[in-house]
């Protein structure tokens, strides 16, 4: 990340003129300075709580480095739980290049895996495995981009704003599903739980050979490399540059302005539909209440700690990834509720973001 | 750079003090040396024409002088003491006082509660009281200006004196005037001069900072030439120097006259252009464009002017179907079009991008190879519209955001003019340009008209109208208010119609 902040100020650091430097060296100075205080402090007020709530803090900081990070299976964990967090990420990722704010990767994720489930429910008896993977697959990926396009048309036609469109979409995906998991698609088999019907053995992702690893990570990493190349190696991706930037200089330029929204922000909601999927179809098998819960908000943290950019994208959701899967330790060695892990990350998520935003330079 | 090159100002010896007095000031941006060793001198109860090329350091010299920069060298003295301001608080108690090319007012506020800002006062806010005191003011120094007037129901002309007002009664001795004249109609810059004359009769030191040498003859009496940063003349009597000589000192080589010879406008056939009782909203919803009726000929150079944000943005936006009308028609032909934007940056500049980038975003096809765009074709192409233009614009790989606002403009300017159009349509093509690539910008519009092609130009330069234009359509408050033939045309009849008067 630190690149970012000498790309932030290439004047001061190529042009500073010889009589000038104390005043440019303090600005950059306080930069570090800010990013180390604000890291420490995210620390030391998480270890604060740790401590109010009758733990050591050096002990729970020690027992996560050592968990999470030195065993194995952990490891497959995290790698797991990073996967749909990069492609509801990557949902970001792309309509954020047009300038538009998806806020909606939860939705559209929660979206994606109903569509996949509900293949997999009318198909089962029906059709071979495989294909049935291939339609849950296209189900996710159309129930995710439609879900987006309700927002795309909302903006387009109504001029709503987008991030308040696809938000707000979160809460109807999720009622949807609920209403779904609490009625007809209600497994009778399980005893008093609202989930909906186990998938079928054949039908879930398979594994890579002696690992927990289910195809959908290979599937996360092929998807960040081709919007890599779609974004920065195409002229789709450059007239999506264009359009986020300067929409005026766009439509003087004659681009299809609109066309262009609409297709980032459709292929947003197909690869958030896409994370519903592997979610469903490698880790959870069957819809429940919970189902993908979070893994949309985490993924749009993620891909604005990565700025918008496709590959940090990945190692941002193995960092975020990380810090979740460390709760479980966290609960076991200290007594902690594992979702205390979620104020260390908002903290770290501040800490982060308030270092590398751009800063006004005083001209 | 040696120091015998630069012109010194003659030994003040045994005289009084000078108001002002800055001596060797030297200030570096990184690479570029955007003053050195710079003296000014201003006496009271003189008016000091300050003249130079964009980039020649005025506005840095002023930004030392008002606070905003610490100079790397150099000393600066008032009434003989020698003083370093290290901000335009520090400046304006020193008796500084700046007014900036863009009015530092809020649109919101009345006048009165404008100055009251500025002023030093204590915590209650007595309005009325300063009202009074703003009418005394403003008629001791014959600048009329109602204080309890909002600041958005004005006009530039009475927006800038009260600007003037309020650097005043906040005890500024030395008023700095920067480029006040660009937004005025002619008889606006009369009624400014006559208010500048009188702060000089009063003992106050004026610095008009211009570029245009018929206001350093009208009302300079000293004018210092600063160019690439250096001082060319100083403080001589610009009684003394002939037009010609004045512009070698700021450009630094003979600009040749636009050649007056050109072809007549051929007989009238098809106009590329035409308005009929056209009607546009504005970006605030108001109607900016009210009912305009105007055709642009092939081979015609049609200018507009008016004071500015008199509807020629709209009227730009219109005739290139980027804005729709609301009523009345506009018929722009089926020939492609080219356009200057009249706001570059807003319109035209994409952030973080390049300029090779900016020169694909011109309307046409974009080369493409396999998936992608085809740059290196994209900069083959550029270097021959580079090459055709001639304006000499910034490397293709440099970020277009980052350059300045004259560069901007030359990027944007090769791209568009470097192509053949039937109509062309330049807001302000000279925004932001030196001496030479003005000339070079308006011989590129006198190309396309010799061509064929119809071009309509926007801008706030009656004399650069008048000396490119065939006819002059002059705008006042979206209303095209009269069509005057180049041929004979008298500044002060156009500058009547701009203020809404009968010619």
């Amino acid at each position: 990340m630190s690149q970012e902040v000498t790309k932030e100020a290439p004047a001061s650091a190529a042009a500073a003129p010889p009589a000038e430097p104390p005043r440019r060296v303090r600005v950059r100075g306080a930069a570090l300075l800010r990013w180390v205080g604000a890291l420490i402090a995210g620390l030391v007020v998480f270890g604060a709580f740790v401590l109010a709530n009758g733990a050591d803090p050096f002990a729970v900081y020690a027992d996560i480095w050592t968990s999470t990070l030195t065993q194995p299976g952990q490891f497959q964990q995290i790698v797991l739980r990073a996967a749909p967090i990069a492609l509801a990420g990557l949902a970001v990722v792309v309509p954020a290049r047009a300038g538009l704010v998806n806020v909606g990767g939860e939705g559209q994720l929660i979206i994606g895996g109903v569509a996949a489930a509900g293949v997999a429910l009318w198909l089962t008896p029906v059709a071979s495995p495989w294909l049935i993977m291939l339609l849950m697959i296209l189900a996710a990926m159309a129930a995710g981009a439609a879900w987006a396009g309700i927002a795309a048309a909302m903006r387009l036609v109504v001029k709503v704003n987008e991030a308040v469109t696809t938000l707000l979409l979160n809460y109807v995906a999720l009622y949807s599903m609920l209403f779904l998991i609490l009625g007809p698609w209600k497994d009778p088999a399980a005893l008093g739980q609202s989930t909906s019907v186990e998938l079928n053995d054949a039908m879930k992702l398979p594994v890579f050979a002696g690992t927990a690893i289910h195809v959908g990570v290979a599937l996360a990493v092929v998807a960040a490399g081709a919007v890599w190349f779609a974004l920065t190696r195409t002229t789709w991706g450059f007239r999506l540059s264009v359009v986020g930037g300067n929409a005026e200089a766009a439509r003087r330029a004659g681009l299809p302005v609109v066309t262009l929204l609409l297709t980032a922000l459709l292929l947003g909601g197909a690869l958030a539909g896409l994370a519903g999927f592997i979610q469903f179809a490698g880790m959870e098998y069957k819809l429940r209440p919970t189902f993908g819960l979070t893994i949309g908000y985490v993924a749009f943290l993620a891909s604005w700690l990565s700025r918008h950019k496709p590959l940090p994208l990945l190692l941002a959701s193995l960092v975020l990834a990380a810090i979740a899967v460390s709760g479980n330790s966290l609960q076991i060695g200290s007594g902690l509720p594992a979702a205390s892990v979620n104020i260390l990350m908002g903290l770290v998520l501040l800490a982060v973001l308030g270092w590398t935003g751009p800063r006004k330079v005083r001209s | 750079m040696s120091t015998d090159a630069v012109a010194r100002a003659r030994g003040r010896v045994g005289k009084p003090a000078a108001l002002l007095e800055v001596r060797s000031l030297s200030k570096r941006f990184g690479e570029v040396q955007a003053n050195w060793d710079v003296d000014l001198t201003v006496l009271p109860g003189t008016v000091h024409g300050l003249i130079g090329e964009n980039g020649a350091g005025k506005s840095t010299l002023l930004k030392m002088i008002y606070g905003v920069y610490t100079p790397d060298e150099g000393r600066m003295f008032v009434d003989g003491a020698p003083v370093a301001p290290g901000s335009p608080a520090d400046a304006r108690a020193l008796g500084i006082g700046m007014v900036f090319q863009d009015l530092r007012l809020v649109p919101a506020l009345t006048v009165a509660e404008n100055i009251a800002l500025a002023l030093p006062e204590g915590p209650r806010l007595r309005l009325t009281q300063l009202a009074a005191r703003i009418t005394e003011a403003s008629e001791a120094y014959g600048l009329a200006v109602d204080p309890s007037a909002q600041v958005r129901h004005l006009s530039i002309g009475e927006r800038q004196r009260a600007e003037i007002l309020k650097v005043l009664m906040t005890g500024a001795r030395l008023v700095i005037l920067d480029e006040p004249t660009s937004v005025l109609a002619p008889q606006e810059v009369e009624a400014l001069f006559g208010v500048v004359a009188q702060l000089r009769d009063r003992g106050l030191g004026v610095v008009l900072v211009t570029h245009k040498l018929g206001e350093v003859r009208a009302i300079a009496d000293q004018v210092t030439v600063l160019r690439g940063g250096q001082v060319i003349l100083n403080a001589e009597d610009p009684g003394n120097f002939s037009d010609a000589e004045l512009v070698e000192a700021m450009v630094g080589r003979r600009v040749p006259p636009l050649a007056v010879e050109r072809a007549a406008v051929p007989p009238r056939d098809h106009p590329v252009l035409t308005l009929a009782g056209a009607t546009a909203l504005g970006d605030r919803g108001h109607v900016a464009l009210k009912g305009v009726d105007l055709a642009v000929y092939p081979g015609e150079l049609v200018g507009v002017a008016g004071v500015a944000g008199s509807g020629q943005k709209e009227l730009c936006e219109v005739a290139l179907g980027l804005r729709p009308v609301t009523s009345g028609s506009v018929d722009a032909g089926d020939g492609a079009a080219v356009a200057v934007p009249e706001d570059p940056v807003a319109d035209s500049v994409v952030p973080g991008l390049t300029v090779l980038e900016h020169m694909v975003l011109d309307g046409r096809a974009v080369p493409r190879r396999g998936l992608g765009v085809d740059w290196p074709a994209v900069g083959a192409r550029t270097a021959v519209l580079d090459e055709r233009v001639g304006l000499h614009m910034a490397p293709t790989r440099r970020t277009l955001s980052s350059l300045s606002g004259g560069n901007i403009q030359r990027v944007l300017l090769t791209r568009e003019l470097g192509q053949d159009a039937a109509l062309v349509v330049a807001a302000y093509p000279s925004r932001g340009l030196d001496v030479a690539n003005t000339r070079r910008t308006q011989e590129l519009l006198l190309e396309h008209r010799a061509r064929g092609a119809g071009v309509l130009m926007v801008s706030e330069d009656l004399d650069e109208l008048i000396a490119v234009a065939d006819r002059i359509a002059v705008m006042h408050d979206g209303h095209v208010v009269g069509v005057v033939d180049t041929a004979g045309a008298d500044r002060m009849s156009i500058g009547r119609l701009m203020l809404g008067g009968v010619a």
